[in-house]
């Protein structure tokens, strides 16, 4: 398959035809009439997250709109539980967003009375497994989803809704016969009885002559997370992939809830254990955005280094089983020695190996400080570590029988890849520009220089390759941050984080007089609430976080999404056509997280 | 490649050097005193000593756990000098290592696993949730952790523990007595 636009010039002129201009304010005017009528109310949340309100009749229009029309791609949909005595309030939200331009734009909406509101999953796959969370975790039902399976809360072990009436106010006890954990009703820590429910059907399979299924985990091997994949073979050619996920899921969404943000970003940390500093980073950009938290520049000049040290330990690690998959333990040997360098060098810094505990509310903790003896070795271990990471590159593009491995192996076509809204490296080597430090910077990224590399082979080679310019990017991101941090102005920070946190603290209520957060509960301001967008570019893609405190300050809905919950739909894709035993590279060329996906 | 082999020629092996007796003992926790004692020393059982096979099960890690467990294979820690291996079949298996808390999804697999494995057999938990769940032991999604279903022999705490205390976990619970 052709792709007919690869880089990021193609794309805005497309969009500019679509839309007559980019800018923000004017972004509803220019929209079309009809679109522009269906839209019940539209305001900022903030500079960049624009609400539409509509009617979830026009649901579809308005998302296949933005989706086809302009181009937008979806980063997350999510149910929010509004429900007030004896009321049924339902709230859905999408998120957009687009490669040319700082907006998010969430599309809001709200399920009928009977928990019913109208599924896009056929129009738009990406939804298929966020109509289906929906659905296993509030009980709400995705009318006309082709696949209406339970997703996370499997057949086997959880009670599953044999009526389709929903009764909001009916008691939840451990022998009831629903479980849908997100409700409010639903009281946290409450555990259905654990017995055999009923059998898990798998989808259609191929039939035909020599046509035969292999089934492999939730167990693997060897040390890999759980993940259950059933593979449909005529000899050695693999015909259908199916991926059962979620065996792994640990409620915790369910358990934040009340939760005050420092016990909350424990949490955050423990969502997928590698991504530790992106997933706390998203989570507090979050918070900071709603309690209106300003981080000093030092801090954000440290976070920077503590994100790009994050990603490059990841893409050195997942480097290095690219190696080890191929058979060639020499190479992956030498980078197992890099990544555990790395790993050290983390500890030395920081006290920790993954960097956990070093960001805090407001800023940086004491322990992630780098003074000018630390500023002196990070320098000098950098340089060195380049030195051998290009050797170890060398060697693998000098060695023809591992690139015969990588290239033309795992193919996501830019269709799938635009479909399926691929995030991070895997769109980018299929000719996609998905880069949340370019499209709505955050920290300092706008400040610093970097390319986003875009690709357009779309195998495993190519993602090989984006990992290694993304690696060199890191090593410069990190330097450049180092020469900032010691400059003028860049001084004192972490005092100002403290104060800000000490501001935060003294004053919960801070949140029911301040201005800056929207009143999403309408004119009651005695519940006032507030909910926020943070966001990072993680080594495997955008992470998004959607927080909503109450006047508190305490967790009232958090709504995750790691970028593997993108991407694992698109190895079903990858992997058609490739041997059986091409199968690991495929899934180590995008390296997901299971503990993120399943959450 | 050659720059690489001279780098190593240069720098000499990695392989670190680990000293049992100056362990961080508080990292590690030995529920079944007797293991050593009773089991290890019975002379059928005497050849388990610095030989032994693990089977892993990720039952609910955040995945941290797992990046140090592959990290023991590397050429710092190279745990099969001690004749510590992972192995692919629960059947090859003498150790059943849990990470995590345990999830309503995973039990019946752990569960498998273990049974799996043949007698005599030990549980060596790893990380601070797989003993009782952690933060995640009051979750609908989980059944807390191992500690009320299967008999742990060794825990090793940490969130998530350093290769070098699983290592020494292991070694005071499966290699050659101190002297």
């Amino acid at each position: 398959m052709e792709n007919k636009s690869v880089n990021k010039q193609d794309d805005k002129s497309v969009n500019k035809s679509g839309i007559k201009s980019l800018n923000k304010t004017d972004f509803i005017k220019n929209l079309d009439n009809d679109i522009v009528n269906i839209i019940n109310e539209h305001f900022f949340n903030r500079d960049n997250e624009l609400v539409i309100k509509i009617n979830p009749e026009d649901l579809k229009k308005i998302c296949l709109y933005f989706f086809k029309d302009l181009k937008f791609y979806l980063l997350s949909a999510f149910a929010a539980d509004e429900s007030k005595d004896g009321g049924n309030n339902f709230k859905i939200r999408y998120i957009f967003s687009h490669s040319s331009m700082d907006l998010f734009i969430i599309v809001e909406t709200y399920a009928s009375a009977d928990g019913i509101f109208p599924s896009l999953s056929a129009d738009m796959p990406v939804l298929n497994w966020y109509e289906r969370e929906i659905k296993d975790l509030f009980g709400l039902i995705p009318e006309g989803h082709p696949d209406p399976r339970p997703l996370m809360l499997f057949p086997e072990n959880y009670p599953q809704d044999t009526n389709k009436n929903n009764e909001i106010n009916s008691q939840y006890s451990s022998d009831s016969a629903s479980c849908h954990p997100l409700r409010k009703d639903y009281p946290s820590g409450l555990r259905p009885e654990f017995k055999k429910y009923g059998e898990y059907n798998y989808n259609k399979d191929v039939k035909g002559d020599g046509v035969f299924n292999i089934l492999v985990g939730p167990v693997h091997a060897g040390i890999i997370e759980p993940g259950h994949f059933r593979f449909c073979m005529s000899g050695e050619p693999i015909l259908q992939l199916e991926i059962r996920h979620f065996w792994k899921h640990r409620g915790i969404e369910k358990i934040a809830e009340g939760k005050t943000i420092d016990e909350a970003l424990s949490l955050a940390e423990k969502i997928s254990g590698d991504h530790c500093v992106a997933h706390s980073l998203a989570f507090l950009s979050a918070a900071e955005k709603i309690l209106d938290i300003k981080i000093s520049d030092r801090g954000l000049y440290l976070r920077t280094i503590y994100a790009e040290l994050e990603r490059l330990l990841c893409n050195i690690n997942d480097f290095a089983w690219l190696f080890q998959d191929v058979g060639y333990s020499f190479g992956a040997q030498e980078t197992f020695v890099l990544k555990e360098d790395i790993m050290e060098l983390n500890k030395y810094l920081s006290g920790s190996r993954f960097n956990k505990g070093v960001l805090s509310l407001g800023g940086i903790n004491a322990c992630g400080d780098i003074d000018e003896l630390k500023k002196k070795i990070l320098t000098e271990k950098l340089s060195d570590f380049k030195k051998r990471y290009l050797n170890l590159k060398k060697a693998l593009l000098n060695s023809s029988t591992i690139q015969e491995r990588f290239e033309e192996t795992g193919y996501i076509n830019k269709e799938t890849a635009l479909d399926l809204c691929a995030l991070g490296l895997a769109a980018r080597a299929s000719g996609v520009a998905s880069d949340t430090r370019k499209e709505h910077s955050y920290l300092i990224y706008d400040k610093l220089h970097f390319n986003s590399k875009v690709l357009k082979n779309k195998d495993v080679f190519a993602r090989l390759l984006i990992r290694f310019y993304d690696i060199e990017e890191s090593f410069s991101i990190i330097t450049q941050c180092l020469n900032e941090l010691h400059a003028e102005g860049t001084q004192t920070s972490l005092n100002d984080a403290d104060i800000n946190i000490k501001k935060y603290k003294l004053n919960a209520a801070i949140l029911t007089s301040t201005e800056t957060g929207v009143n999403t509960a309408g004119n009651n301001s005695n519940n006032a609430v507030f909910w926020g967008l943070g966001y990072c570019e993680s080594q495997r893609g955008n992470i998004m976080h959607f927080v909503e405190l109450d006047e508190r300050a305490k967790i009232l809905r958090w709504k995750i999404r790691d970028p593997s919950f993108h991407n694992w739909q698109l190895i079903e894709f990858a992997v058609i056509g490739d041997i059986i035993a091409d199968f690991p590279i495929v899934n180590k060329s995008l390296n997901l997280s299971y503990a993120g996906n399943d959450l | 490649m050659l720059n690489i082999l001279k780098t190593r020629i240069k720098e000499g092996i990695k392989v670190r050097k680990i000293n049992i007796k100056d362990i961080k003992k508080d990292n590690i926790v030995i529920f079944n005193e007797e293991l050593r004692n009773k089991l290890l020393n019975k002379s059928e059982n005497r050849h388990f000593i610095n030989n032994i096979s693990i089977r892993l099960v990720d039952s609910g890690s955040c995945n941290a756990c797992l990046h140090e467990l592959s990290a023991l294979t590397n050429p710092y820690y190279d745990m099969e000098r001690f004749g510590f291996k992972f192995v692919a079949a629960p059947k090859h298996a003498d150790v059943l290592m849990v990470a995590g808390c345990v999830t309503r999804n995973m039990y019946s697999a752990l569960m498998k696993t273990y049974e799996n494995i043949p007698n005599p057999k030990f549980v060596v938990a790893i990380g601070d949730c797989a003993i009782d769940g952690g933060e995640f032991k009051d979750s609908y999604a989980t059944l807390g952790g191992i500690k009320d279903k299967l008999r742990v022999d060794i825990l090793i705490k940490g969130c998530p523990p350093e290769p070098i205390d699983i290592l020494s976990g292991l070694l005071l619970a499966f290699g050659k007595p101190i002297k």
